[in-house]
């Protein structure tokens, strides 16, 4: 008993909350805008101004173009809509797209890199060639080509983008799964009769469960913009779910001149929830990264 | 060491027959073929009559069952061919190797400039851990990932005319014809790819020197009483020199595909603009013969990088 309040004490001084504010207080800063965005996204239709009407945002011919107003705080782009709103609904977007993409890849990644690394054999050796393949390809292209065989919509993208990433991300996870696979407490549960299954679920995905987040963390930065350079390429969410990559190609590009701040303000937005993402990804990576574990050593010559 | 390349190549072989076959069947399971848009197109120019599906079909070899394709298409490529593109004259790799040195240029200068600017800064970094310089280098760092390439592309390509009158050319000259104004037109283009991929190369060129700092030969070099810059210079950066190499050699795969957008914005006549034309016109052998370029091109470097990286470093274990 006493041994479980200490352990439980160590642990709570070492959560994983408290590092992040402690030692990275600007990852933590990022985290919160992340948490700001998602507040966004859920309330978007108590925060948006003008609301949307059956899941399209209000038109208004005699509105178009106008430059930041009281009424539209960013203006309106071509069809005269207000971008204000547009934003905050296009959070939502990007926010949904974000954690789905992050959850869906982070399961492939697993379910191929655990079971390949357990199962072994042929059966790896098989797998590993065409996640070997598959890497081979440029990922722009392949989203570009299976967003053609889906088509436009929310959910064909979170799958698009999901794919190429989880595929990617396994190599990392079945390279760990080796690394733990062979420890004691595997070869323990083993003789206590544990079944491939049970050591998977109870001891080898626990004991990479840093990994696996530091790469969830790690991978919402790189959808958000994967996402908005596929709708910029054209391929993307349907024409009226608004999307920041997709303002900027329809109205952004073409009224440039007329209305700068069409491209101005998505392409900030963009820039924005990725910085907040990587950064709060690093800090997630300094913490739970075991390979950077124990501060750097300090030296200096004699002046 | 020649057992072991013997085997990495020869492990090549299965990976690119895969290779194949994944381009081959994402190609082909796209809704809606090549066939439907060329009738429409030869029906509208033959003044409406009635085109024979079917014909089309046999003349493109669509007919035959899908692995059968495969197949042949296989035996094409075996012998150096790699079919004929569906609504261009000429053959794929005659269009290919005429698009190929403008993307190949574009990458290459993407790549110097990403080298140039990522291993400097990264090496600053990582001798100053900690410091202001490390904390605002990596911010910034941050920034240029984050920055949608396409958006400042966009930005670029538009105020700098409005307000100054000046656009980057976008009449595409060959580097040997006009080595200047090839070179105006590609430095915009292949410095904006850099900036977005030197942030995130820059911290990995900091943490792999970070890792090397933490090795014992370095503690031994402290305290031999030797020079902070020789140590920097000749014990730490020297050493890390060969994973960042690597590391850097792996990314021309990813600035091969990040050339599509670069190549549609700034009007270069490469194959990434090619890709993304035939793709929406479903130029099946086109888009399959470009893929499997750059996909090979990937693959060799990369093969290429992993030996020079156990030729260099005795250290790494040959399994």
């Amino acid at each position: 008993m006493q041994i479980n309040t200490e352990e439980k004490k160590r642990k709570n001084n070492n959560s994983f909350l408290r590092q992040l504010f402690k030692t990275k207080p600007l990852s933590a800063v990022c985290m919160m805008m992340l948490l700001l965005m998602i507040f966004i996204a859920i309330f978007a239709d108590v925060l948006a101004p003008v609301k949307m009407v059956n899941g399209i945002l209000p038109t208004s011919v005699l509105e178009k173009l106008q430059g930041p107003s009281w009424k539209h705080p960013f203006g309106t782009d071509s069809l005269g809509r207000d971008l204000f709103s547009y934003m905050i609904y296009g959070t939502r977007t990007s926010v949904v797209i974000a954690l789905c993409c992050t959850v869906l890849s982070t399961l492939i990644s697993v379910l191929i890199g655990v079971f390949s690394a357990m199962i072994g054999g042929w059966f790896d050796l098989i797998i590993q060639r065409f996640v070997d393949a598959w890497q081979c390809i440029p990922s722009l292209l392949i989203t570009m080509i299976l967003m053609q065989l889906f088509g436009n919509g929310i959910l064909q993208m979170v799958i698009v983008l999901s794919i190429p990433m989880g595929i990617g991300g396994s190599r990392m996870i079945r390279s760990q799964t080796f690394a733990v696979k062979d420890l004691d407490y595997i070869h323990m549960s083993k003789m206590l009769g544990g079944n491939k299954i049970w050591q998977i679920f109870v001891h080898i995905i626990p004991n990479i469960m840093p990994l696996i987040l530091m790469s969830m963390a790690g991978s919402i930065g790189g959808v958000i913009m994967s996402e908005a350079s596929l709708n910029f390429l054209g391929y993307g969410v349907s024409v009226n779910t608004p999307d920041w990559g997709a303002m900027l190609t329809s109205s952004g590009r073409s009224y440039m001149y007329l209305a700068p701040w069409l491209a101005i303000i998505p392409g900030i937005a963009i820039m924005f929830i990725v910085f907040a993402a990587s950064m709060f990804s690093d800090g997630v990576r300094d913490i739970l990264d075991p390979r950077l574990r124990g501060g750097a050593p300090k030296y200096r010559s004699k002046k | 060491m020649a057992r072991y390349a013997l085997k990495r190549v020869l492990l090549l072989i299965p990976t690119l027959i895969l290779v194949t076959f994944i381009v081959f069947m994402l190609m082909r399971i796209i809704p809606g073929d090549a066939v439907d848009y060329l009738v429409q197109v030869l029906q509208s120019s033959s003044g409406g009559k009635t085109i024979d599906r079917e014909a089309v079909e046999v003349m493109l070899g669509l007919d035959k069952p899908l692995l059968t394709q495969y197949f042949i298409w296989l035996n094409d490529l075996l012998h150096g061919d790699l079919g004929d593109s569906f609504f261009m004259t000429g053959t794929v790799s005659s269009i290919i190797s005429y698009e190929m040195p403008a993307t190949l240029e574009l990458v290459i200068l993407t790549f110097l400039l990403t080298t140039v600017i990522s291993i400097p800064l990264g090496l600053l970094c990582a001798a100053r851990q900690d410091t202001i310089t490390d904390n605002v280098i990596r911010v910034i760092s941050v920034i240029m990932m984050s920055v949608p390439v396409f958006w400042i592309a966009t930005l670029i390509l538009v105020y700098p005319a409005v307000w100054w009158g000046y656009a980057p050319p976008m009449t595409y000259v060959s580097f040997f014809e006009a080595p200047i104004q090839n070179l105006r037109m590609f430095f915009i283009p292949a410095l904006l790819g850099a900036i977005t991929s030197a942030g995130g190369q820059l911290r990995n060129v900091r943490t792999l020197t970070l890792e090397v700092m933490r090795q014992d030969y370095i503690r031994t070099a402290w305290s031999k009483g030797i020079k902070e810059r020789m140590i920097l210079l000749k014990h730490a950066f020297r050493n890390t020199m060969i994973p960042v190499i690597t590391m850097l050699g792996g990314s021309i795969g990813y600035l091969l595909g990040g050339s599509v957008i670069l190549e549609t914005m700034f009007n270069i006549p490469g194959i990434g603009q090619q890709l993304t034309t035939s793709l929406g016109m479903r130029d099946y052998p086109m888009v399959q013969g470009c893929i499997l370029l750059i996909s090979v091109i990937a693959m060799v470097i990369n093969l290429i990088v992993d030996l020079l990286y156990k030729a260099v470093d005795p250290r790494v274990e040959i399994e």
